[in-house]
This record gives C-alpha cells, structure tokens and sequence, in this order.
C-alpha cells in the first residue's frame, strides 16, 4: 500500500496521463522487440559499415574491397560468399552465416561479415559455448 | 517598513524578479551536484533541476519557465566547462524539447495538470530531444532509436520523481507569505484565459 501511496498526491488528471505515458513506454518496448527480431548482415570494412540489410531478404550483393569485388549471398535465412578475388577462398570455404553472431571474414579483401540480432531466437548457446 | 509604502504591484513584481535569480541559481547548483554523482548509465540524468523549472512554471507561468531553464543550461554548463560542446549540444536539445512540451502541456490543461503530469512531459520530451540531437550530431545511425524504450523507461520513473519533488516544495511554499499575493494574481488570470 505504501509503494501507491504517492499516486494520491496526483491530480486525476495526472493520473490519466500517468497511464497513457506508461502504456506508450510499454508500446515502444514491444516495438523494439519486434524490430530486433529479425536478424541483419553487416559488412564492415577497414572498421566502417558499408552495408547492412536483413537476412530474410534474397539478394546478392557485390562488396567491394582492394582487391576487387567479393559477391555475397543472402538466400533463406543465411549469408554465404560465393565468389572472392582472393587467392586462398577461405571466405567461400567458410560456408554459411545463418545465426547471430556468426562471422565470415575475407582478410586479403579485408571484409567482415557478421550477422546481428536475432539473439531471443537461438539462444541455446551463450557466447562462450558456442 | 518601506514595503508598506510600495504600490503592491511593483512589489509584486520585484519578488518575481528576486525568486527568479533564487530558481535559477538553485537549479544551477543542483545541475552541477548532479553531473557530480555517480552515474551508472552513461547519458542517464534524473534532471533535479528541472524541479526548480516546474516550480516557476506553477507559480509564475511558462515565460519564467523558459527563463529558468535556459538560465540554467547556459550557465551551468558555463560552470562545468561545457559550453558548446557536444555535451551541452545534448543538454541544450533536451531543455528545448523538454520545455517545448511542458508549456504545451501546462497550456492546454492548466487548470487540471498538476506538477507531475509536466514533469513526465518534461522527462520524456528531455530524452527524446536529446536523442534526437545525438542521432543528428554525434552518432547518425538509426539503431540509436533502439535506445529510446529504455530512455523513456527511466524518463518516467525520473520524471514522477521530480514531479513529486517539486509538487512537495510548491505546497511548501505557498505557505510562505511570500507568495500570498501570488495565488490572487494566478486565479485571477487563470479564470478569463480559460
């Protein structure tokens, strides 16, 4: 009783909007929630983003780097590098990135792909065991 | 006494003008303590000197508002060394956000709005200003606006407090005589505006 005991010194009119502010908090928060859901790609170069997109999105996109061009692909829920000007391919040989935190990195290119997000999903493994 | 031979008016008007310089430099001095605390999240601020902003609102109206809060953003960054940089950029956006809101709030609602109801205005306009300076200024991405839920989650705590605070220190003092010709002045002008 003690903990509402201040909500007496409101007007009723505070208390009306009182309500409304908290139910818009709220709003914002599931808002949030639902925005990070879904999980994105994000390329960086030489420490800069140079790209983000979601990763429920197909597409191919073509990543420059000083080497040449590394084409990645976004198909069904995963980010895959399918073709590297470098000499190794060890970025194509990398496979696929499908879940947060997943990394492929191409370091004569030197890019970095990781994906973000999504962490509520697939949290089976923490970042230690995975 | 000399005050019984001044014209209540003017009287009126020099104890505006001394509570005034007396809000102000309350507020700078709780922005100050405050910027001193410890802080556990960064660009978090409860903003107790905004306590001092509501109480000239409710006792002398929006323009005295404006008056003390600004004051207090120049001049207690001027304190702190933090005049025109980034900081006092975050700092001045929020006050001007903040102040924004309130004085619609306080206008539109005057008779029913109570301390409190302007001050979860005021907080929630405070973070969204200064988040908006920040997304503008320092950092332009768009997953700043992520931060904003957890923002506006301490705002609204933040600001029931201050507003409890002030609603406190207002009833305290409209027992002083002080402020006796005050509330004639206020009820006065409330009615035909209304």
């Amino acid at each position: 009783m003690k903990a509402i005991g201040w909500l007496k010194l409101l007007t009723p009119f505070d208390r009306k909007l009182l309500l409304v502010v908290t139910i818009l908090v709220a709003l914002s928060f599931l808002l949030l929630l639902r925005q990070t859901s879904g999980a994105r790609v994000v390329v960086s170069a030489d420490d800069k983003i140079i790209f983000v997109a979601p990763l429920d999105h197909d597409q191919l996109v073509e990543l420059p780097g000083p080497l040449g061009i590394t084409v990645l692909q976004i198909k069904d829920g995963a980010a895959q590098v399918i073709s590297s000007p470098c000499v190794r391919k060890v970025c194509i040989g990398m496979g696929e990135a499908r879940h947060s935190g997943d990394l492929l990195a191409c370091v004569p290119n030197q890019l970095v792909i990781r994906i973000e997000g999504d962490c509520e999903e697939d949290g089976e493994y923490d970042f230690i065991s995975r | 006494m000399t005050s019984s031979a001044v014209d209540p008016q003017q009287l009126e008007q020099v104890r505006r003008r001394v509570m005034l310089a007396l809000f102000v430099a309350l507020a700078v001095a709780l922005h100050t303590v405050e910027v001193l605390l410890p802080n556990p999240i960064p660009w978090f601020r409860i903003g107790l000197a905004n306590i001092l902003a509501l109480t000239a609102l409710f006792s002398y109206g929006i323009q005295a508002l404006w008056i003390v809060s600004i004051s207090r953003i120049l001049i207690g960054s001027m304190l702190l060394g933090s005049l025109f940089s980034p900081g006092f950029l975050l700092s001045l956006g929020g006050g001007l956000a903040a102040n924004i809101l309130m004085s619609i709030g306080y206008k539109l609602w005057q008779p029913k709005i109570g301390p409190v109801g302007v001050s979860i205005l005021g907080a929630l306009g405070h973070v969204t200003g200064q988040l908006l300076i920040a997304w503008l200024v320092v950092i332009r991405h768009p997953s700043i606006w992520m931060l904003l839920p957890f923002f506006l989650l301490f705002a609204l705590i933040s600001g029931i407090v201050n507003g409890l605070a002030a609603d406190y220190l207002l009833g305290s003092l409209y027992k002083h005589p002080v402020f006796s010709g005050l509330k004639k002045i206020k009820t006065d002008k409330s009615q035909p505006s209304v």
